[in-house]
């Protein structure tokens, strides 16, 4: 339980003050953390220390803005979970905490022209038996295909470019990633050899835990206009894949964290939580982080490029139709575990800064240079995964998300621990539930099957509508699962 | 001996020894215990690890789990034995076979080692250590 300061200073937003010295009484908070949440979520935000963690941010080297949290905001390590954090490049740090373990984790939405009448149940099982055939899943899942090190350096530097070059989708794929699938900043030389052996065998796989890939109905439409845009509309069948880096991306986080905790101290920053190791942006030990990282984001991206391969493949098996025809492009792919360089507005003037998001999802308004030409009258689509067996969301960035460096919430967040969860239930009773609500589902594993209870998590409509509220992103269309393959 | 401590989202474990060898060893053992869900290990495939003695002791345990998560990730092995022993340097040593989802089942895939909470402790009885994991 967490008692600190949380004044409200408008709809859908909570600050702790900039005077709280944090719960040992020593905190020098260097800008005010603000909190997006609604009046019903306070309670249960209290219930853990993700706060004071939002507090502890805040007194990072070169902090600019305020230390901020999105509605999803659970305890994480060092940054909570639906932290966004911007540093002033020139003075500021860049922390690995800040982005997490699963760099890049991220979610892709890909349409197709098929409605709901077209598929009846058992389509759908033979749809989802066959997408967890031809997509690796579970606890240590390998690929299909094992790469040699040189194909894997053109894949960490390259990233969803790689795979579209080597058969693994088509060329127009690649316009509607969030950074066309690709940072520039990569370098393979940063990534250990360690991170390299992870990777080798991972790619093209979805991995476990909270990560899944769903088939959905588009339940509903909130935006007519953008929608139309977003090529989505009522009753249509779209699938959503939610993954990241895998080992590869855990391997560098890791590895960084231990060079940057020595960092701390040859800098001279003195930090609350050791979690929040980080060093000067423009320090030796910062870049080298950030070229490495680079490399793990368009790891997950080449990761996810050729998921969606085998999920048109999948298709074309079961419907004996080609992918084209069924009209399967990808609406977009956003990352939700990321550091990036971006120009935003600070104290009235333009300015490039390093922005963490750890759980948030940049949410470009209308106009953006970064956002696909097709979107760009009507913002970013900005994709939100339910947990399993709940809905999805599709958003559209906003102009007012500025205040926010450009970002919004990423999904629901745990309330309930995997212990807790497999004692309440088992995971055949949840696929029971699922069914009942008509949603057929095919786990690696029973036992993730019931840590991953849906009742496990944040109602995620809850989180979409408090972003909504606050105007961060706006509602799209909300998509209901049909069928999950889980790690 | 150890225990498993949990958090909304994330594990770890409390494991004890009558010294930081034996702590060490007990600390492994919880990794796998998670990794899969207290599974029975057989001993058939041994693994050296040799890590530079840290002065931080803190720093030498994430390491030492660090390691171990990396031999599990690239050779699909699971340890249910280890043997460390210090001196100039640590030298430590895992007991265990391939991964196989029939016997092993499935417990829970450890993204990493954190520093959260990461304690060790020492008392009249021994040592006592805390680390957290990412899930």
């Amino acid at each position: 339980m967490w008692n600190g300061p949380l004044v409200k200073i408008g709809d859908y937003r909570y600050e702790i003050p900039k005077t709280y010295r944090g719960i040992n009484g020593n905190l020098k908070m260097k800008v005010p953390a603000l909190i997006y949440a609604s009046d019903e979520m306070i309670t249960s935000i209290r219930k853990d220390n993700a706060p004071e963690q939002a507090a502890n941010v805040a007194t990072l080297p070169g902090i600019v803005g305020k230390s901020l949290a999105m509605p999803d905001i659970h305890w994480g390590y060092g940054f909570p979970i639906g932290g966004v954090a911007a540093t002033d490049i020139e003075e500021g740090v860049i922390s690995p905490g800040g982005v997490g373990f699963d760099i890049n984790c991220g979610v892709r939405l890909v349409r197709t022209n098929l409605k709901i009448n077209d598929l009846d149940k058992e389509k759908i099982r033979r749809l989802v038996d066959e997408l967890f055939k031809n997509v690796p899943s579970g606890v240590g899942s390998q690929a299909r295909v094992r790469l040699n090190r040189s194909q894997l350096d053109d894949v960490l530097q390259m990233g969803a470019r790689w795979a579209v070059e080597n058969g693994y989708g088509w060329n127009e794929d690649l316009e509607y990633l969030e950074e066309n699938g690709c940072m520039d900043a990569a370098d393979a030389s940063y990534v250990s050899e360690k991170a390299k052996e992870r990777g080798k065998s991972q790619v093209g796989s979805l991995g476990a835990g909270n990560h899944f890939l769903e088939i959905q109905r588009v339940a509903e439409i909130f935006d007519e206009e953008a929608a139309k845009v977003y090529g989505i509309e009522k009753d249509q069948i779209v699938v959503m894949i939610h993954t990241g880096s895998r080992g590869c991306g855990h391997q560098i986080c890791s590895d960084y964290l231990r060079v940057l905790e020595q960092a701390v101290r040859k800098y001279n920053i003195s930090l609350p939580d050791r979690q929040l190791a980080c060093a000067p942006v423009h320090s030796k030990e910062g870049e080298s982080y950030f070229k490495a990282m680079a490399c793990a984001a368009n790891f997950a991206w080449a990761n996810r490029q050729m998921i969606v391969h085998w999920v048109r493949q999948s298709f074309e098996n079961v419907l004996k139709e080609d992918a084209e025809e069924l009209g399967m492009y990808i609406v977009y792919d956003v990352c939700h575990n990321i550091a990036k360089f971006e120009e935003h507005i600070v104290n009235g003037e333009k300015k490039m800064v390093c922005v963490h998001r750890k759980g948030a999802t940049r949410s470009f308004g209308p106009n953006r240079k970064e956002i696909p030409a097709k979107y760009r009258n009507v913002g970013q689509p900005v994709l939100i995964p339910g947990d399993m067996g709940t809905e999805s969301y599709l958003l559209k960035g906003t102009e007012k998300s500025e205040e926010a460096f450009g970002s919004t919430c990423h999904g629901a967040g745990r309330v309930m621990s995997r212990e807790q969860a497999k004692r309440r239930w088992s995971g055949k009773e949840i696929a029971r539930k699922l069914e009942q609500k008509g949603i057929y589902a095919h786990p690696a594993s029973w036992v993730v099957m019931a840590e991953e209870s849906p009742d496990a998590y944040k109602d995620v409509g809850q989180v979409v509508n408090a972003t909504h509220g606050a105007g961060l992103s706006l509602k799209v269309a909300k998509m209901i699962p049909l069928g999950v393959v889980k790690g | 001996m150890y225990k498993i401590i949990e958090h909304t989202a994330d594990i770890g474990i409390e494991a004890y020894g009558k010294n930081l060898e034996e702590a060490f060893e007990n600390a492994a053992k919880g990794m796998f215990a998670i990794i899969t869900g207290n599974s029975k290990i057989d001993s058939k495939i041994k693994r050296k690890i040799e890590l530079e003695k840290e002065k931080d002791e803190e720093l030498l345990l994430v390491d030492w789990l660090s390691e171990l998560l990396y031999i599990h990730d690239v050779e699909k092995l699971v340890f249910g034995e280890f043997k460390v022993e210090m001196n100039d340097k640590l030298l430590g040593y895992a007991f265990g076979e391939k991964y196989d989802r029939k016997k092993h089942k499935y417990g829970m895939e450890i993204k990493a080692v954190t520093y959260h909470m990461l304690e060790i402790k020492r008392n009249k009885k021994g040592v006592t250590i805390k680390v957290l994991f990412d899930i």
